[in-house]
């Protein structure tokens, strides 16, 4: 299989009060061509750094390092024009927040069709013909009314389905959802996550899907790398990561989705503790402070990322003893 | 739409006839006395009470105010003391004068400050930034009368490039276009300099927090270059304030024109208005009042209106 995406030893470092400190540290994952990869991890640890790092969208003031191949690629290489024609045409971004995303001043149709234009050389009237099928293929009723409207006049929902819109509407190769879903309700999310998957099905898009839940990652993805405070502590197979988790950390995301059929149903059970602020990163493990089973070792060593199966790999001293 | 402007201009009829009431109080309890202006080395006490008789000044206040509000509701300005012309056609002869120099100067401002501001909130921070802020404060700081007598001395005096004031050459025996737009450049020049700076803060300060906004970041995530990112994605949400102070800039525009008119002897409603308040001349006086008050509602009218043009949230 191709890959469409190969991020090898991404970091993002900020100024913060004249130092720098690492918000993404030494991230590599790869995304195969049609592949939905799930970025997973609680708010803070660096999922969306990661990906608006790998499209150039980070303020000036961020340091990055490391390679981020796209189809052979280095996008960080990349001259600002070369970005202009990648952006919007081949890779397609969607964000958390819809109600804030569109452009209020603007009518939808201007919006969606604004992105065809950009990089397509159409008649005015093409344009929006393409535009209104788009949006008849993101499920909105009535697509031509809703090309006359503004975003205020439009619901959360409604709003994210444009969204998807402008970013699959030149077929890009890469769809990047960064929590799309975090903002709607519950059953907007479904209608939304289905949505997403018939279109990258169609329109054979790899997803690289950025979220919190891991009942979305269960549904929609293939393999699942998970982060935490900037680094990736486990990787694998989404069915590996459910039912052969190795890391303390997904096994805590696991415990922690509130369940309806166990017994103790009073208890949810949460991770202790936060996430280590960027400025105080402990030395060993990351993790370490909040794990049940932390040792001495956790403490003083920061664990590399280990393979401990075919397409399975963790950061966990745990899997060196059992070695040893 | 139409209803909202009827509505609108009906609302603002008590606070015109409230303006009219304030300045004609103040303008009679201010010291001096129009009829000694007037008659100056023929002042005699005889003279001085039969000329009050004639103007009416002999009457109470408020009766000279209803009679003043009276004839204005027919459409009659008045008589000038000093010009014994009436108050109507001495308006309109001024009136084009200051039009040209506020519009022209006000529409460049305007302009100028929307790029100025919006280029240095994109290089926030920056040299340039830096450097426009500081000439933007220098300008900012100068009062516009003050601000014309040092461009009066640069370009006329030291460089006798551009005429020193009035609107023609009266030695030419045919001024033509040319020598009339030579004597608009320093007055427009005067109300440019000392409008933009503030504004250029104006947007300069709102188009930083637009282009923090989301929606600049799906517009570079289209693929957008960042001239458009700027001026068609950030900049018609982040000139909202400016249109409120293109509202508010028309009648501070002509009181600053007041000033400026006068050190460059300009023969507009400003100098009108300066020379009636010197000659204690009412009718002049009350007749500009009434003007201004006019030119202030409909600024903001207009600004109301542009509001809901730029932005489809606003609907009335």
């Amino acid at each position: 299989m191709s890959e469409v995406l190969n991020i090898t030893s991404l970091s993002v470092e900020f100024n913060i009060n004249g130092e720098y400190y690492h918000a993404v540290n030494d991230v590599s994952f790869h995304i195969n061509a049609g592949e939905t990869l799930g970025l997973v991890g609680e708010s803070g640890c660096g999922k969306s750094v990661t990906s608006l790092a790998l499209v150039r969208l980070l303020a000036k003031s961020a340091k990055i390092s490391g390679k981020a191949l796209y189809n052979g690629r280095n996008l960080l290489d990349l001259s600002l024009e070369e970005m202009h024609q990648i952006r919007g045409k081949q890779i397609g971004m969607i964000f958390q927040e819809p109600m804030t995303s569109l452009n209020p001043v603007y009518k939808i149709g201007s919006q969606i069709s604004e992105t065809l234009r950009l990089h397509n050389k159409i008649s005015n009237d093409e344009a929006k013909r393409q535009s209104l099928e788009m949006l008849r293929k993101v499920g909105i009723a009535r697509p031509e009314e809703i090309m006359e409207e503004y975003p205020h006049q439009l619901s959360g929902g409604m709003r994210q389905r444009v969204m998807i819109a402008i970013a699959m509407i030149n077929n890009p190769q890469l769809l990047i959802a960064d929590e799309p879903t975090t903002a709607l309700d519950v059953t907007i999310q479904a209608q939304i996550l289905d949505l997403m998957r018939n279109l990258s099905r169609d329109f054979k898009t790899s997803l690289l899907l950025i979220t919190h839940d891991l009942g979305v990652v269960a549904e929609m993805c293939d393999r699942v790398a998970v982060m935490y405070a900037g680094q990736i502590v486990e990787q694998g197979l989404v069915d590996d990561i459910f039912f052969n988790t190795n890391h303390p950390y997904t096994q805590g995301l696991l415990n922690a989705i509130p369940k309806i059929d166990v017994q103790n149903k009073d208890r949810l059970q949460p991770i202790v503790g936060n996430v280590p602020s960027l400025t105080r990163m402990p030395k060993g493990c990351r993790f370490a402070t909040r794990c049940p089973h932390a040792m001495d070792r956790c403490k003083m060593e920061s664990p590399p990322l280990m393979e401990i199966r075919e397409n399975h790999q963790s950061r966990c001293w745990l899997n060196d003893a059992k070695v040893v | 739409m139409i209803k909202y402007i009827i509505r609108r201009i009906l609302e603002s009829i008590p606070t015109v006839i409230g303006v009219t009431i304030i300045s004609f109080v103040l303008i009679h309890i201010v010291p001096g006395n129009p009829v000694r202006i007037m008659l100056g080395n023929h002042y005699t006490p005889l003279r001085a009470a039969e000329l009050t008789k004639t103007l009416g000044l002999n009457k109470p206040v408020w009766e000279q105010y209803f009679i003043w509000l009276g004839n204005l509701l027919q459409g009659n300005f008045g008589f000038s003391y000093t010009y014994e012309k009436p108050v109507a056609s001495l308006m309109l002869q001024a009136l084009p004068h200051t039009i040209i120099i506020v519009v022209v100067a006000v529409l460049l401002a305007h302009v100028f400050a929307v790029f100025l501001g919006s280029v240095q909130a994109y290089f926030e921070n920056s040299k340039f930034d830096q450097i426009a802020t500081v000439i933007n404060y220098f300008f900012y700081s100068m009062p516009s009368f003050w601000l014309a007598v040092l461009l009066v001395i640069f370009f006329s005096i030291d460089l006798p490039w551009l005429p020193s004031g009035g609107i023609v050459n009266t030695q030419l025996s045919n001024p033509g276009f040319g020598d009339w737009a030579k004597h608009l450049i320093l007055p427009i020049a005067t109300l440019f300099l000392v409008s933009v700076a503030g504004w250029a803060r104006y947007m300069r300060s709102s188009m930083r927090e637009a282009l923090l906004q989301d929606y600049v970041r799906t517009a570079r995530m289209k693929g957008s270059r960042e001239f458009r990112v700027i001026f068609i994605h950030a900049l018609r949400n982040s000139i909202l304030p400016l249109i409120t102070l293109f509202g508010l800039s028309l009648p501070a525009l002509l009181s600053g024109a007041l000033f400026v008119e006068e050190v460059f002897n300009y023969p507009g409603m400003g100098l009108l208005y300066w020379d009636a308040v010197n000659a204690r001349d009412y009718p002049i006086i009350m007749g500009v009042t009434v003007f201004v008050g006019l030119v202030t509602v409909i600024g903001n009218l207009i600004a109301d209106i542009l509001y809901g043009l730029v932005d489809p949230r606003i609907q009335y």
